[in-house]
């Protein structure tokens, strides 16, 4: 079979594209690490909430040197804790519930954002760079109030994550 | 231009061994199309991807 020159040199490039397009992807994975949401949380009573010992009082918990875990709960219509802080440069793992219907949860502007959904748990692990106020926006149609359901994810200095949590309590 | 090419064709195969169809500028094209497409990917995944805040990893 006779090919033309022209067409082994787009054949040629057409496997170095997908080569690329795959090794990005590869190198996504290896060098900074970027993951999938997990889904290895076991499933919980979306009703029982109030008796669930990490989603009865949602919460950022410290579980580590400089790790950090958030147990959030979305419902119609915001997220709790609102808002949700966490100190910079540190790991954070967010544990994302809902108590009535799917919602979304997404760090607005930023690769934070998954699914919430009813009974079950997302989970997101991300590091967190300098102080920032992020928006947090639910990006599920979850009903009348959908587009009002809006939170907060602060990222703040170390000091003042650690005031929050020592002074804080009443809050 | 196409028109000519492919009536010569069918006497170049039948002499064989000479290639005058030649589609310099096709292949221009699909060679600017296939930079545009690497540039493109190299800054949506690299630049706008990767460097956007709060990248998963777990």
């Amino acid at each position: 079979m006779h090919i033309h020159n022209y067409e082994k040199i787009w054949l040629a490039a057409s496997v170095l594209l997908i080569l690329l397009l795959l090794g990005s992807v590869t190198y996504g994975a290896v060098g900074p690490g970027v993951a999938m949401v997990s889904d290895s949380e076991q499933a919980i009573d979306a009703g029982g909430l109030d008796d669930d010992d990490r989603f009865s009082e949602p919460r950022v918990e410290q579980v580590g040197e400089n790790e950090y875990e958030a147990y959030v709960v979305a419902y119609q219509f915001g997220f709790q804790p609102d808002p949700i802080v966490v100190p910079e440069n540190s790991t954070v793992t967010f544990y994302v519930t809902s108590r009535d219907v799917i919602h979304g949860f997404e760090v607005a502007g930023t690769n934070a954002n998954t699914m919430v959904v009813p009974g079950e748990v997302s989970k997101i692990t991300v590091e967190t760079d300098d102080r920032q106020e992020y928006g947090l926006i639910c990006n599920e149609y979850c009903g009348a109030g959908h587009h009002v359901m809006e939170g907060k994810v602060n990222v703040v200095s170390q000091a003042e994550f650690d005031d929050r949590n020592d002074g804080g309590n009443g809050e | 231009m196409g028109q000519n090419e492919t009536a010569h064709a069918p006497t170049d195969d039948a002499s064989g061994e000479t290639e005058e169809f030649d589609p310099i500028g096709t292949l221009t094209l699909i060679a600017i199309y296939f930079v545009i497409l690497v540039l493109s990917w190299v800054y949506i995944y690299y630049i706008e991807f990767l460097g956007r805040d709060l990248v998963v990893v777990g």
